[in-house]
């Protein structure tokens, strides 16, 4: 503190560089998850169960932070329903006022979060605890710079872990599974048969904007807060502040990993569909049969990293097998933007298929 | 379905089998033995914890016995099923005499892993053989459950019978659109119990007169609960055949009107039966035609005295013959069966007048009804 000149930059720069940072880092998550709805969308009609379940993943998600919210403001749970199409929370005490609007803000920010802290926990027993924190800023260019630093080096850490990821290794297996699993999860919309406004990620921003308008006061109260943490950090010469907001950036970053792991899942899944019949498990087949070929290949023959190797060896492989499959084995199957039996049903002469 | 097992007018509507699914549980067991065999072969060859392994041989064994009973343990008091107990200890004797028999000691590890593949895959060929053998048939009359690998059983229930319909989707029935349909007969066949025990004893004293209490207590919920062979286990498209047999056991409950219609019908019968009844011991004791007769014959025997006296009115003496006053003419059992013959009439009389005066007041209370809303949208 005592180094530090008390200037504009300091009082208020300072403390506005990581906010931003973490919204800018926030609405990056928010593009890469309306990428993955829209994948998923024109997944719907071929893979209706697959849909179902990224919906269930996501619902649940939604409905648990729903129930966090509730459970922090001691409104209690009365109801917690999930189902693949819809999650139904209700309080057992109606609450208004800022123990509404704080359940509210833990059902629209929460999913963006909660299920990329649960990631970042789990991260912590796998990766490890070598993350950089950030130190205490001066103005807002350093604020930035120090945000970015600490971002940068977990990123860095993040996917070297991946890259050496070890799939002999049935912690790495689990920890890949549960990236999968939360990726899917990620996004609190619902994939629906049709596509509706709602899901839009400018319904979700409208949304929060609304809420935040609702009540400007509670807005400036958490402004004043966020100051005075800041100040208190500030004059402690401690990294608090900056710590919680890199935290928070943290977990959009695993949000976003966690996002493109599921992309290249989605891919393959899109692909799959232009390979006739029974051949398309070929395509899922080549993942571990490379990946083991490609551990044995470098045991006989070796290479620095072989773990890596072996999962360079493993994507390349399932590429080319799938791309072969697509080009000899291609479905000749008539294909429709959406099934006949859709199409049956709105003209109403759907005909149950009998047996 | 052979048509010969077919009953008079029933015609089969679907003919369904679970889906590969469905007996999820059955395959998590396998799956678990597999990705245990898979982990104990980890820690034992590759892990940086191999090292607790080399004090003796048998230590990856022992490790994945014992996990492996205590998950079946704790399978069987969760799902309430002794039978995952019995197959995890299976599974693990198999496994210690295969070793024993075959001098495996010092490939334990590998021995394990392939040992847990391979029991795993006959686990998943025994489910799906299990599976496989299930058949739902469902009719426009009946439902009919067939199924058995060695024994085959076969549970029929019509739908006039099925007192409640039972439906559960699980997540991931729910996924991929199968759900498991109870049919509960009046009987109480599709339902069974849930029971859980508590219990906890303590002993006193540590001499040779110890003191020992025991305390417990158990709850008992009855819930739907049926074999695969007696449900529509985890049939596909679920809520298509959810509403095919609600819509099925819908049409065989009558409904109110169909009730009374029902109730008006049997009191028609009774009361045509009683005249039926009435009329055959008329016609038994002394029919009106007869009776006549006997008195115009007697009549005409004893003429002499009224003919006698006034031979003008021989005329009016035969036609006073003829009519003779009805306790004269039958006996007073007939007389009674007329009596009830006419309260029977009656009786039909009356009970269509109700019913029409009925359908004339819902007729009033239907005109009344639409006057109002008429009203009110003016």
């Amino acid at each position: 503190m005592a180094g530090i000149p008390l200037d504009v930059d300091v009082l208020i720069g300072a403390a506005l560089g990581p906010v931003l940072a973490m919204i800018a880092l926030w609405f990056l998550q928010l593009g890469f998850i309306e990428v993955q709805k829209w994948i998923l969308m024109t997944l719907r009609h071929t893979h209706e169960a697959f849909c179902r379940f990224s919906n269930f993943i996501g619902i649940l998600f939604q409905s648990m932070c729903h129930a966090l919210g509730y459970t922090v403001t001691r409104s209690g749970i009365a109801t917690f329903h999930v189902t693949v199409d819809v999650g139904t929370v209700e309080p057992k005490k109606e609450k208004t006022g800022v123990f509404e609007w704080v359940a509210t803000s833990f059902l629209l920010f929460g999913p963006f979060f909660i299920p990329a802290g649960l990631v970042l926990l789990f991260s912590f027993f796998v990766i490890g605890n070598g993350f950089a924190y950030p130190a205490v800023p001066s103005s807002f260019v350093q604020s930035l710079i120090f945000f970015g630093n600490s971002i940068g080096i977990f990123t860095l850490r993040f996917a070297s872990f991946l890259i050496h990821m070890d799939l002999f290794n049935p912690l790495h297996v689990l920890f890949l599974v549960v990236l999968l699993f939360f990726g899917l999860g990620i996004r609190p919309s619902y994939i629906g048969d049709e596509r509706k406004a709602k899901i839009d990620m400018i319904h979700d921003l409208k949304s929060i904007l609304g809420h935040l308008r609702q009540k400007p006061l509670y807005l400036l109260v958490i402004i004043l807060v966020m100051y005075g943490f800041y100040f208190l950090s500030l004059l402690l010469g401690q990294g608090w502040y900056m710590g919680l907001f890199t935290i928070l950036g943290w977990l959009s970053v695993t949000a976003i990993m966690a996002l493109l792991l599921t992309y290249l899942l989605l891919l393959l899944v899109k692909s799959t569909d232009h390979i006739r019949g029974w051949w398309k498990a070929g395509a899922y087949l080549s993942i571990p049969v490379s990946y083991v070929a490609g551990r044995i290949l470098f045991v006989y023959r070796p290479v620095p990293q072989p773990e890596s190797m072996a999962l360079l060896f493993m994507v390349v492989m399932t590429s080319l097998v799938t791309i072969l499959l697509i080009k000899y084995k291609r479905t000749n199957r008539f294909k429709t933007a959406s099934k006949m039996k859709h199409m049956r049903a709105e003209d109403g002469k759907k005909r149950a298929s009998k047996k | 379905m052979e048509k010969k097992e077919l009953l008079k007018n029933e015609q089969v509507a679907r003919v369904l089998s679970p889906h590969p699914l469905s007996f999820m549980k059955l395959q998590v067991l396998c799956i678990l033995v597999i990705v245990w065999g898979i982990v104990v072969w980890w820690l034992v060859e590759f892990s940086p914890y191999k090292r607790m392994f080399s004090g003796s041989i048998w230590y990856p064994f022992i490790l994945w016995g014992l996990v492996l009973l205590l998950v079946g343990v704790i399978a069987w008091l969760v799902a309430i099923q002794f039978s995952i107990f019995l197959l995890y200890l299976g599974v693990f004797l198999g496994a210690l005499g295969l070793v024993f028999w075959q001098h495996w000691e010092h490939a334990v590890a590998l021995f394990l892993l392939v040992y847990s593949v391979a029991v795993a895959i006959v686990g998943f060929l025994i489910i799906e053989l299990y599976r496989r053998s299930h058949k739902y048939i469902i009719t426009n009359l009946r439902i009919i459950f067939k199924g058995g690998v060695l024994t085959k059983q076969e549970r029929t229930i019509r739908y006039d019978k099925v007192a409640d319909i039972h439906a559960k989707q699980g997540v991931l029935g729910q996924i991929f659109g199968f759900g498991t349909i109870i049919p509960v007969s009046q009987s109480g066949l599709g339902l069974g119990s849930d029971s859980t025990m508590a219990g906890g004893g303590v002993v006193l004293g540590s001499g040779k007169a110890r003191l020992f209490g025991f305390a417990g207590g158990g709850k008992e919920i009855q819930t739907p609960i049926a074999k695969s062979y007696y449900e529509l286990h985890g049939v596909y498209p679920y809520k298509e055949i959810q509403q095919l047999v609600e819509g099925l056991v819908q049409s065989h409950v009558p409904t109110q009107y169909q009730q009374e219609q029902i109730e008006f019908q049997k009191q028609q019968v009774d009361i045509q039966k009683q005249m039926r009844d009435l009329l055959h011991q008329q016609v038994r004791g002394a029919p009106r035609e007869k009776a006549s007769k006997k008195y115009v014959e007697e009549a005409e025997e004893e003429p002499e005295e009224e003919t006698q006296e006034i031979p003008e009115e021989k005329h009016a003496v035969r036609t006073v013959a003829k009519k003779p006053s009805e306790d004269e003419a039958f006996p007073s059992d007939q007389i009674d069966i007329q009596q009830q013959m006419k309260d029977l009439l009656k009786k039909q009389r009356t009970a269509r007048v109700t019913e029409s005066e009925d359908e004339e007041a819902d007729e009033e209370e239907e005109k009344e009804e639409e006057k109002e809303e008429g009203k009110e949208v003016a």
